[in-house]
């Protein structure tokens, strides 16, 4: 980087933040360019997305049937237990689906992206391949960023389905709601363009471009020492954890 | 070579897990009814009172839903609400004079629009208006209902405004139902003392539906039960003509006070010393032949 170390916070933040912005365009460039290495797109979609799928389903399941459990018990206050299933639908599809999803994914994937790009700038393996004529960009950035976009809304919709599962099991299950009030009450509810596409996938698409974009840009980035690679991993999960939430926030007001 | 193809058959595995996930949430949690389908026409209602009425409510016929509440206006100067309703191009088959009626579903539940169908033959046409339509039941005028009080005043036919003269009105308020033979024909508009007298001035608002009341009908404030409220009771006459718009009843009956009742039991002993005992007539006409 060519901050200066005396440059203050804002200066230093603006920097970062052109800086990302150009090296997304970059990649946006060199992404034609990094189709004759598809193979390494589904490599890394296989790394960041199949990789994470244990995770993501373990954490919807406990989501919906924490959700399903604490909703019961407020909503039986009311004696509107029926409510459970719509409820837990809702809360999920629209906002913890992709919002937990993208968090998971920006520690489970995000971080070694980062830091696998960050060892290989350590290594000088990018320069090397400068040197061989092969693009990074094309070659190695690219891939995992494409990689990214893809895997998070496809991991988004199974936490989604994971987690109505888990609060099917919790509240028809075990606490015995009707099955057919549960599944007919959300069937009612939710909406397919507001809830589903509009909840889960775009705002996972677009968290998957953040994420993905905060963990290449860590990676590029990184000084090239292990101090740096270290740092640079720990950045990329503040950062992306910021931006998911202020993200989310800003898409909820203009989607509601 | 056996990695690479390892990777590829496990990344295919994942997006067919995901995008069967996806199928499995847009069509086995939502309803395929609650997606808009395609194009609506818009058409018009008024409504006396829209309740807790809200933007995007469901419109419906006999219980499926057929579209959703566009907008909600108020009339410029008038106390009424206008309604757009957007129901769905595949219902064009609407009478114009269908009733429009904000129900609510459940006892807690969100209010919509709920159309019965007329007997015409015209559908009603895209920006055309339902012109029949009955207001937002308010759980106030549900209770007064019970107690046999006021029902709210539709719109089902516009009104017309008789008055008359009570020496005592008792609890009458206004909004206080009408009644002829026990049905509400119609509230009551305001109770007043003109200038100059020492009577109630009561005016009535009655159902144009029922404009057939002989015009030497009298009037009696009853009261509903025992704690009930007091409610105007129309007893008909034998005249040939009927009451119009601006008319005033002649024969009145004041409201009984549980009060007086109670003293004349104690004075009188019993009913049969009625005739020798000082009862005054509450239960007589009061202004009996005064015009």
């Amino acid at each position: 980087m060519t901050t200066a170390r005396n440059d203050n916070v804002v200066v230093r933040s603006l920097t970062q933040i052109g800086a990302c912005g150009i090296f997304l365009l970059t990649i946006l460039a060199a992404i034609p360019r990094s189709f004759r290495h598809g193979r390494e797109t589904i490599r890394q979609i296989w790394f960041v997305g199949a990789m994470s799928l244990t995770i993501v389903m373990t954490c919807g399941l406990f989501v919906g049937m924490v959700l399903g459990l604490q909703l019961y018990d407020v909503l039986s206050i009311f004696g509107g237990t029926s409510a459970t299933g719509t409820v837990v639908a809702i809360a999920i599809y629209r906002e913890l689906g992709p919002v937990v999803t993208a968090l998971l994914f920006a520690g489970r994937a995000g971080t070694s992206v980062t830091a696998e790009i960050g060892l290989m700038r350590a290594t000088d393996q990018l320069d090397a391949m400068e040197m061989m004529a092969v693009d990074p960009i094309a070659y190695v950035i690219a891939p995992r960023f494409l990689a990214g976009v893809v895997a998070l809304p496809l991991l988004a919709v199974v936490f989604c389905a994971m987690g109505v599962f888990g609060g099917h099991l919790v509240g028809v299950t075990w606490l015995g709601i009707d099955n057919g009030t549960f599944w007919s009450n959300m069937t009612a509810t939710v909406d397919v363009h507001k809830d589903i596409i509009d909840g889960v996938l775009l705002k996972s698409i677009a968290f998957g471009i953040v994420v993905s974009l905060i963990a290449v840009f860590q990676g590029y980035t990184t000084p090239p020492t292990s101090e740096g690679v270290a740092y640079a991993t720990t950045r990329t999960v503040v950062a992306s954890s910021i931006a998911i939430l202020a993200l989310d926030f800003v898409l909820t007001s203009f989607l509601i | 070579m056996t990695q690479r193809r390892s990777y590829a058959f496990g990344t295919g595995l994942f997006i067919v897990l995901g995008f069967a996930a996806l199928a499995y949430l847009a069509t086995q949690t939502t309803s395929v009814a609650n997606a808009s389908q395609g194009s609506s026409y818009t058409v018009e209602t008024h409504f006396a009172n829209i309740g807790q009425l809200k933007n995007r409510a469901p419109v419906k016929i006999a219980g499926v839903r057929v579209g959703s509440v566009q907008a909600i206006d108020l009339v410029p100067g008038k106390e009424e609400a206008k309604v757009t309703l957007s129901i769905d191009d595949r219902h064009k088959d609407i009478p114009e004079d269908s009733v429009a009626t904000i129900f609510t579903s459940g006892l807690l539940g969100d209010q919509y629009v709920g159309i019965q169908f007329g007997q015409s033959k015209t559908p009603v046409k895209e920006g055309g208006e339902i012109g029949l339509t009955r207001p937002a039941q308010q759980l106030e005028e549900m209770i007064g209902k019970f107690f046999g009080g006021g029902s709210a005043p539709d719109r089902l036919g516009g009104t017309f405004h008789v008055t008359g003269s009570f020496t005592n009105v008792g609890a009458l308020q206004p909004g206080a139902a009408v009644k002829m033979a026990g049905v509400p024909i119609g509230s009551v508009d305001s109770v007043t003392i003109k200038s100059g007298s020492s009577e109630a001035t009561v005016t009535l608002a009655i159902d144009k539906r029922y404009s057939q009341i002989p015009d030497d009908s009298a009037g009696a404030v009853f009261t509903s039960g025992l704690i009930g409220s007091q409610y105007v009771a129309i007893q008909p006459g034998g005249s040939p003509t009927f009451l119009a718009e601006g008319d005033q009843l002649i024969l009145t009956q004041s409201a009984l006070q549980l009060e007086d009742l109670i003293g004349k039991f104690l004075v009188n002993g019993s009913p049969s010393d009625n005739k020798s005992g000082g009862a005054q007539g509450g239960t007589q006409p009061d202004n009996s032949g005064k015009k």
